[in-house]
């Protein structure tokens, strides 16, 4: 079935059609929902409500760009309404020197896979983990990411700058990431 | 800061990279809970089925389960006060059978010994036999020969749980030896205004008890007239209590039920009672009465016994007929060579089992022909072999994954064909099979006949006939591509309307109001499946073969 036809078929309300949508994207947005939330179960809970959203919000969709991207923005604008209900993450936002983050040291793996650097991602405080996941990976700029979380973009620089820091020192502790003079060199080998 | 500022772009592109990489498979709630979100008319269809369903077992439930259940809570609603007909006293009742619903009463002789009231059936009807009948048995015989139908509302002469009078009208054998039982007879079968209801006491009860005691053979003559009074009583007072036209017919009641009271005076009141008399104004009474209201008043009755309730259930099964198709001769199948056939061969199908279940109002045009109307459900389903990969089936990828027969030749061709250079997966050369069901959920509206070819009111061997417009209820079954290859799923391609037609024959046999019926039943849908608008150039037609198990009441 082609993108055109789960579209037209997403709009009729037809069953078939939102499932063969479902089945094409909802690995993907589960993956981006998994790095924002806390578990796996919170996780489907936002995969959920986001579909929702998609199926019921289809009609606003205009083929001016990615359908795939549509629905990312969607899912996670419903991530982070989500972490705005949390009294926690709030308070995290503020945080402007996080403390240091118990890592465990790993052998080094053959193969850097992509779970395993979520899962670095997962460890970090969530309020530095979600403005990372906003400005690194969703491609989001400050100033965007300052309206959505309701903070200075400052703060989010601020933030960003510290959880990449986090980030690299666990995956260094993790030895997923080499010594900083190695980096550049790393970073190139496991391209 | 430990980094440099040239490595930082890198470092975020290796983190979205790799976190784009990342894949994660939900679990089927999530689905579950978006489908039920977005699909609320799937609930509403659903609760309305259920409903649909609960209504029918309710009514079903009441109407052939428990048959007297209505009628008991009409008269109960009614909440009329009791006449003098009717005993207010159940202690005063020791009838086993009592029937206070009787509205339906046959009245004959007997040469038996002892008057009694029993059921001839579990409805409604009360049989009245008459021991020394103060009239000739062949008069009486001529005159209550028929069946007397009192007019069909009856809640004012008969309340809830009370026993008619008339079922302890039968004097006491031996008055001498049960005086204390004649005056409590005497005083429950008196009219209500009279004096012994007023008091019993009363000198004049006192006598007639009095002299019936004395009075030896006598009174048991006399205790059988007043036994006949107490029958004529009641049934003028029935009489009474409706608002006959013909005002002539009261007048004549009251005529003689006086002259028939005053003669039974007397004969109290006297040593010797004149009981030619009292039988002659008693039959007399009776004779105008039953004469006059059994012409007047007899209901309309052939309406009744047309109109039936039935409920069906069938288990069936299933299948299809497939047709059309531009490959319809014969298609080259890689190294297989030519294969031939229509689309019937290309595909690997077996039946399955579903059911059906409605329900029908029937009406009896003549003793032969019913015809009928109803609604039903069926659930109807066949399955299909298809083909997978592992690999495809452990993606669950998109419908289109799974082969025919036909398809997996092919496919299978073209996979040892391949050369292993060209990076094919030898894991997915190999196939499993898989078992896909079709199913179908319909509505139809079943409008046809029964036709009786054999047989009696008991048992009997009927033919019927319906067209069936159908509504389905599902789009998400599988069709064959036109190249017959795959399966795939394009809801856009069904019909939901068509109209199928059945044939049945079955054995249809009648215990007391309730007639059951088994028999095989065949069912075509005349019209494809899939949309001729739509450019899909096959056709299925579904059929199925079941056993109708089907019971039938009465309407009301």
């Amino acid at each position: 079935m082609t993108e055109e036809a789960i579209l037209q078929g997403c709009l009729k309300n037809v069953a078939t059609a939102q499932r063969e949508l479902y089945n094409r994207y909802s690995p993907k947005m589960l993956a981006v929902c998994y790095r924002f939330a806390h578990n796996r179960e919170d996780a489907e809970d936002m995969l959920q409500e986001g579909f929702i959203k998609v199926f019921s919000q289809i009609h606003t969709f205009q083929n001016k760009g990615a359908f795939e991207g549509w629905i990312r923005r969607i899912i996670v604008h419903t991530c982070i309404n989500n972490l705005k209900k949390n009294k926690r993450f709030n308070e995290s936002l503020d945080i402007v020197h996080a403390h240091g983050v118990q890592v465990r040291e790993e052998s080094v793996p053959s193969i850097v896979q992509a779970k395993q650097i979520v899962e670095c991602i997962r460890i970090l405080p969530i309020g530095y983990r979600t403005v990372l996941n906003l400005y690194a990976i969703e491609g989001y700029s400050h100033k965007e990411i300052a309206g959505m979380l309701d903070i200075e973009e400052s703060t989010s620089r601020s933030q960003y700058t510290r959880a990449k820091q986090m980030l690299e020192d666990i995956l260094i502790k993790k030895k997923i990431l080499s010594k900083p003079r190695e980096k550049a060199e790393w970073l190139l080998a496991i391209r | 800061m430990k980094e440099s500022n040239f490595y930082s772009d890198e470092f975020e592109q290796l983190i979205r990279e790799k976190t784009e990489q990342y894949k994660m498979y939900p679990s089927e709630n999530v689905w579950k809970g978006v489908h039920n979100s977005l699909h609320t008319k799937r609930k509403w269809f659903i609760g309305s089925m259920s409903f649909l369903v609960t209504g029918i077992l309710f009514f079903s439930g009441r109407e052939l389960l428990a048959p007297g259940h209505s009628s008991t809570h009409k008269l109960a609603a009614a909440g009329t006060a009791p006449t003098n007909s009717f005993n207010s006293d159940p202690a005063r009742s020791n009838q086993p059978d009592d029937n206070p619903h009787a509205n339906f009463v046959i009245l004959h002789p007997a040469n038996t010994a002892i008057a009694s009231v029993r059921h001839l059936n579990s409805s409604d009807h009360l049989t009245i036999t008459i021991s020394h009948p103060v009239v000739s048995q062949p008069d009486l015989s001529e005159l209550l020969s028929h069946a007397v139908r009192l007019p069909g509302e009856v809640p004012s002469l008969i309340e809830a749980g009370k026993t008619p009078t008339v079922a302890m009208t039968k004097a006491p054998e031996n008055p001498q030896t049960e005086p204390g039982l004649l005056d409590s007879w005497l005083v429950r079968n008196a009219p209500e205004n009279s004096a012994a209801h007023r008091n019993t006491d009363a000198p004049a009860l006192h006598n007639t008890a009095e002299t019936l005691r004395e009075t030896g053979e006598t009174s048991r003559e006399t205790a059988d007239d007043a036994y006949v009074r107490g029958v004529i009583e009641d049934l003028s007072a029935r009489g009474q209590q409706r608002t006959h036209p013909n005002a002539q017919i009261n007048r004549n009641l009251s005529t003689h039920q006086g002259s028939v009271s005053n003669k039974i005076k007397d004969s109290a009141g006297g040593a010797k009672a004149s009981t030619d008399a009292i039988g002659e104004a008693s039959d007399l009474s009776r004779v105008n009465w039953l004469h006059d209201y059994a012409v007047y008043s007899l209901p309309p009755s052939p309406s009744r016994g047309r109109l039936f309730f039935q409920l069906v259930l069938a288990p069936t099964v299933n299948y299809r007929n497939l047709s059309g198709g531009s490959m319809a001769s014969s298609k080259e199948v890689g190294g297989s060579g030519v294969r031939t056939g229509n689309v019937m061969s290309w595909v690997d199908q077996s039946p399955a089992l579903g059911f059906e279940f409605g329900a029908n109002v029937l009406y009896r045009v003549t003793r032969n022909l019913t015809v009928k109307a109803g609604l039903q459900f069926n659930y109807s389903h066949y399955k299909m072999l298809a083909y997978t990969s592992p690999l495809q089936q452990q993606q669950q990828t998109t419908t289109a994954s799974y082969r025919t027969p036909l398809g997996n030749a092919i496919y299978l061709d073209s996979m040892a064909e391949a050369p292993p250079s060209t990076g094919t997966n030898p894991y997915a050369a190999t196939s499993i099979q898989a078992t896909l069901y079709n199913d179908y959920y319909q509505l139809l509206a079943p409008v046809g006949f029964d036709l009786r070819v054999l047989g009696n009111e008991r048992l009997q061997f009927n033919l019927g006939a319906t067209i069936q417009p159908s509504y389905l209820l599902n789009t998400n079954s599988y069709i064959v591509s036109t190249d017959y290859t795959n399966y795939s799923k394009e809801p856009s391609t069904f019909r939901r309307w068509n109209v199928s037609g059945a044939v049945e024959a079955f054995l249809s046999y009648q215990t007391g109001l309730i007639r059951w019926q088994i028999g095989p039943e065949f069912r075509y849908q005349l019209f494809s499946n899939y949309l001729s608008s739509n450019p899909y150039p096959i056709n299925e037609n579904l059929k199925g073969y079941g056993i109708k198990i089907g019971i039938t009441k009465p309407l009301p």
